[in-house]
């Protein structure tokens, strides 16, 4: 298989504008809230919240546009799948890293402008400065979520509206899970409300290897849905 | 590429789209797929291409069935009537993945016939207009340069002069690079001198396949006073027959061969040829809503028993 | 001979077999190819190589293997005799049928025909 270069080039392209514009934004909240407030927090901690998002809409995105465009261009879906995982399991890493790299950035800020550099709430990471644990966690969150974003635009390529419904629990399962392996703060909809959060007391590497399974699982319940796929057209 | 198709069937629940559908192309023309709406033209080069997998029956594209089977789906290339298949980005955008996905393509003609359509590399394939799109699958279509190139009524959208625009390339670069291509359409009268080969589907079969010259030649209009047309067109297929006063004009299905055509003449009635356009809708029409029964003298389902 | 149930043959042949009348295609001149043709005419090519195919049967043009098609030294006097063959069943036929139907006398077209021949 020939190594997706430019599926993984243009996401990548798009997802650093995203993070420019998100450093943007939350440098302009942080000195609203310095000036206004008191800024005792790490703004960029709370950045993961909308890019997961993201994440779920990329891998939305591999298969509502880049499946049929893969397939139109005499592709198989077999071909597609192997690039698609690929993709996907390079990419979350990618966007852990750039995420780890907005916290060096403001730490810096801080240490300039004298602020703390103080967490709001359990990570596997105790100080932002540990680069490899915060690429791990949030590849690993990025990865979940991303995995729940093909499995779901799998189902709404296929059966439409009544497949993403059937899918959602599993996907929400899987999300669920995957977070609570590297953090009990969840802050999903509804799941701190009805008491979702799942308060794992396991050994790291159960937690490390539960996370990354549930990833896999994601991805691997994707590949059946769109194996025989029909390509949608209308038709004439 | 050669191209089998042996009884082909595809549902959507209980509706059948194709039927049973048999016909041989030999490749290396330019085909017209013609047939009405419904009839199965989009599904057929929807289950070529691979789109889809068929409910029955097989298809073999250069000897090999198609579905999930990338030595021969990288060479097959299907252009919808929707144009560019993806939303996502500009127009160099999905230049970037077809030249990356496309053995063999041409980025050079791809720029050229941009320049031609007037598509401007930075638009937005999400914002174009029906017209843009339509150029935009023929820009991809072309320049892929698939053995096998299908447009399922990707010039629907053009306006008059892109329609010409898109003709000339098509001709201009299969001059160059044979290649079988195949070309559904509404607008019959218009393409149908770039075909070679006619195919007409007609609920999910196939009414007939015949060389573009062959079929014109089978289809007349007889004019003149009722009873001598009467006379002459008794025994012939008569598909049509439009009344003016005294005078008759019969359409019949059928060569004619010289000595017919004197006799016509000696008898004071005009021949004149029928356009492809008036032949389809002659062929392709059920009045009571009956299947369309193949007038005698005409292929049924079976093609190849067919003088060529 | 052309089947005139296809216009486009007919176009094809009647456009190269009066360029030869008229001399604008010299004997052993070398005709436009297949391509430039089907290109001008917008028409698949095979079309217009069935065309071609025509006219060499019936002498008009010889083909190079490789170079292309070209006017046969006897095309203008092939043509000229099937023309004039053709010149009364086709012309002078029609034109005496048309007379009878609207009441113009014979004798006043043949003296019409030997006024043009006089002057």
């Amino acid at each position: 298989m020939r190594f997706p270069s430019r599926l993984l080039v243009a996401n990548m392209f798009f997802a650093v504008l995203l993070w420019l514009a998100a450093l943007a934004v939350t440098a302009a909240i942080a000195a609203a809230v310095a000036v206004f407030g008191d800024l005792d927090q790490s703004a960029w901690e709370k950045v993961p919240q909308i890019a997961r998002w993201y994440a779920l809409f990329t891998g939305v995105a591999l298969i509502r546009e880049f499946l049929p465009m893969y397939i139109a261009h005499g592709q198989t879906r077999r071909e597609f799948g192997g690039h698609a995982l690929v993709t996907a399991l390079l990419f979350a890493p990618f966007l852990g890293v750039l995420f780890a790299l907005g916290y060096l950035i403001e730490r810096g800020v801080y240490a300039l402008a004298g602020l703390p550099p103080v967490l709001g709430r359990g990570h596997l990471y105790a100080d932002t400065l540990q680069f490899p644990v915060v690429v791990a966690e949030h590849t690993l969150q990025f990865a979940v979520w991303l995995a729940a974003g093909t499995f779901l635009g799998a189902a709404y390529y296929r059966w439409a509206g009544g497949g993403v419904l059937a899918c959602l629990p599993v996907a929400a399962g899987l999300v669920l899970l995957a977070e609570s392996t590297v953090g009990g703060d969840l802050r999903l909809p509804f799941a701190n409300r009805f008491g979702l959060g799942l308060d794992l007391a396991w050994p790291a590497a159960v937690l490390a290897g539960t996370g990354v399974a549930t990833v896999l699982a994601g991805l691997a319940l994707t590949w059946p849905i769109i194996r025989d796929v029909p390509l949608r057209t209308t038709r004439a | 590429m050669k191209v089998e198709i042996d009884g082909l069937g595809l549902r959507y629940g209980e509706t059948a789209a194709l039927d049973g559908l048999t016909c041989t192309l030999d490749g290396g023309k330019i085909y017209g797929l013609l047939g009405r709406n419904g009839s199965g033209k989009t599904s057929l080069m929807s289950v070529l291409a691979a789109f889809r997998r068929q409910t029955f029956g097989q298809v073999r594209v250069a000897g090999e069935p198609v579905f999930e089977n990338r030595r021969v789906t990288r060479r097959i290339s299907l252009i919808t009537h929707t144009g560019e298949t993806t939303d996502i980005g500009t127009a160099e955008d999905a230049l970037y993945f077809a030249e990356w996905l496309r053995p063999d393509w041409d980025g050079e003609l791809a720029r050229s016939l941009m320049d031609a359509f007037g598509l401007a590399p930075k638009a937005k394939v999400k914002e174009m207009s029906t017209g843009q799109r339509s150029a935009m699958g023929a820009v991809i279509g072309l320049a892929g340069r698939a053995p096998l190139t299908m447009f399922d009524e990707c010039h629907l959208g053009m306006d008059v002069p892109s329609r010409k625009i898109f003709y000339d390339a098509l001709l201009a670069d299969y001059m160059d690079h044979p290649r079988t291509i195949v070309l559904s359409s509404h607008l019959i009268d218009e393409v149908a001198p770039l075909f070679e080969e006619v195919l007409i589907l007609d609920r999910g079969r196939l009414l007939l396949q015949e060389e573009t010259p062959a079929l014109l030649g089978r289809g007349t209009t007889v004019t003149g006073p009722a009873d001598r047309v009467a006379a002459f067109t008794a025994g012939l297929t008569v598909l049509d027959e439009r009344r003016l006063g005294p005078t008759v004009a019969a359409v019949v299905y059928g060569p004619l061969d010289d000595a017919r055509r004197r006799e016509a003449a000696g008898a004071g009635l005009e021949l004149a040829p029928v356009p492809l356009q008036d032949l389809f809708v002659h062929l392709t029409a059920d009045p009571a809503g009956a299947p369309a029964a193949a007038p005698a003298g005409a292929p049924a389902a079976e093609p190849s028993g067919e003088p060529r | 001979m052309f089947d005139d149930r296809s216009p486009i043959y007919r176009q094809i042949a009647d456009r190269i077999k009066t360029e030869v009348l008229t001399e604008a295609l010299k004997e052993d001149e070398r005709v436009m190819s297949t391509n430039e043709y089907a290109a001008y005419y917008r028409i698949n090519p095979a079309t217009v190589a069935k065309a071609f195919q025509q006219l060499v049967d019936e002498g008009v043009l010889y083909k190079k293997r490789g170079i292309g098609m070209f006017v046969s030294p006897q095309a203008r006097e092939v043509l000229r005799d099937r023309h004039r063959e053709r010149f009364f069943t086709d012309v002078v036929d029609p034109m005496i049928d048309e007379a009878l139907a609207i009441g113009v006398p014979l004798a006043d077209v043949v003296r019409r025909i030997e006024g043009r021949d006089a002057r």
